[in-house]
């Protein structure tokens, strides 16, 4: 790969470049803010149709920043189901942050326990896939990345908050056209991250295994839906590696 | 629903979602991963986004749908035309969701 590397995030930086970096990160996020807003508000109004006061929404959205996993729980709260099997559901749907921790990982090297813990509380679809997108072209630091994390975080607990503060007036949030809003910065991440052939038919591939899973259900074969995206995603990832052998080390 | 209850989802998603997130980097940001594995991982990026893509342009909510007759899969179409033009998150997204409310009143 001919691109440019960033330094290092190690090196000594002065304020006003880290405040350079962390406003950088927070422009990158402004999609990100706008996308998570109208998500948000609808996750808010679903938690408190289910008897989630507007505290309690927000501060889950605040503490869990989980989109889908906020989304499942409430489905299974909804099936009557307890603690558990919220618990299971959620950290299954989510299982897809192993592989993000581990591929953004050998970046965060250069910084601290807590500092890395901070970045991995923030990390999301969206925020990976920024954030990767930038690293590739050697933009991305720690400072950047954490501002994309906050400017992410804002877009989800306020929409959580106006959603659970103003539910009866909002009315039904899909008439603003929300249920688009995560479909279409995963389908502008998935151009921004396959960035040459072999990546491209790393994520058709992952399309295949994605339709074949929940089709096999038509044949009589049931696999929990919580899997697909994991199975697919690690499917395609294996099946690249062995087609295309190492040259270039990504 | 009591009120312990769903403080305690709340606490336990809290938990699970930062352990789930928090345990990969901090194991293997401290070892030095092989070749083979960096390989794999520099797939995993494209793989997941396109196993999510898949799953909200073919099946919304969970259920099949023909991408012909929707607004999902016309709607994604504009999205990726969008962005590999103007190479703007901001841009795709919204042009995604308005393309979405007009194709889902044209479409039904």
């Amino acid at each position: 790969m001919l691109r440019f590397r960033a330094m290092p995030n190690t090196l000594p930086i002065g304020n006003a470049e880290r405040g350079a970096r962390f406003v950088r990160g927070l422009k990158l996020g402004l999609p990100v803010f706008l996308g998570y807003m109208p998500v948000g508000a609808a996750f808010g109004i679903l938690a408190t149709g289910l008897g989630f006061s507007t505290l309690q929404a927000c501060a889950c959205s605040a503490t869990a920043l989980a989109g889908a996993g906020q989304f499942i729980a409430l489905s299974v709260i909804r099936a009557g189901e307890g603690i558990f099997a919220v618990l299971a559901a959620t950290t299954v749907v989510n299982l897809r942050y192993v592989l993000f921790g581990a591929t953004i990982s050998p970046y965060l090297r250069g910084l601290t326990l807590p500092r890395q813990a901070l970045l991995a509380y923030f990390l999301t679809d969206e925020t990976f896939a920024i954030n990767i997108n930038d690293r590739r072209v050697g933009l991305s630091t720690g400072w950047s990345m954490f501002g994309v994390g906050v400017i992410s975080w804002v877009g989800w607990v306020s929409g959580t908050l106006v959603g659970a503060a103003a539910a009866s007036w909002i009315g039904d949030p899909s008439r603003w056209g929300v249920e688009f809003a995560m479909p279409a910065m995963f389908v502008a991440l998935l151009i921004a991250l396959a960035e040459n052939r072999q990546h491209v038919i790393a994520a058709c591939m992952a399309t295949a295994i994605a339709l074949a899973l929940p089709a096999a259900a038509l044949i009589g074969m049931h696999i929990p839906s919580a899997w697909f995206i994991v199975m697919a995603s690690v499917g395609a990832a294996t099946v690249a590696t062995l087609l295309f052998p190492d040259r270039s080390v990504a | 629903m009591s009120d312990n209850f769903i403080w305690s989802v709340v606490i336990g998603m809290a938990l699970a979602n930062f352990l789930v997130r928090f345990i990969p980097i901090a194991i293997v940001s401290r070892v030095e991963l092989p070749r083979p594995v960096m390989r794999w991982l520099s797939f995993v990026p494209a793989s997941v986004m396109g196993s999510l893509v898949a799953a909200e342009v073919f099946r919304p909510g969970g259920s099949w749908i023909n991408p012909v007759s929707s607004p999902y899969g016309w709607a994604a179409l504009l999205t990726g035309l969008v962005y590999w033009r103007s190479r703007s998150f901001l841009g795709a997204t919204l042009a995604g969701m308005l393309g979405f409310v007009a194709l889902r009143a044209w479409l039904g």
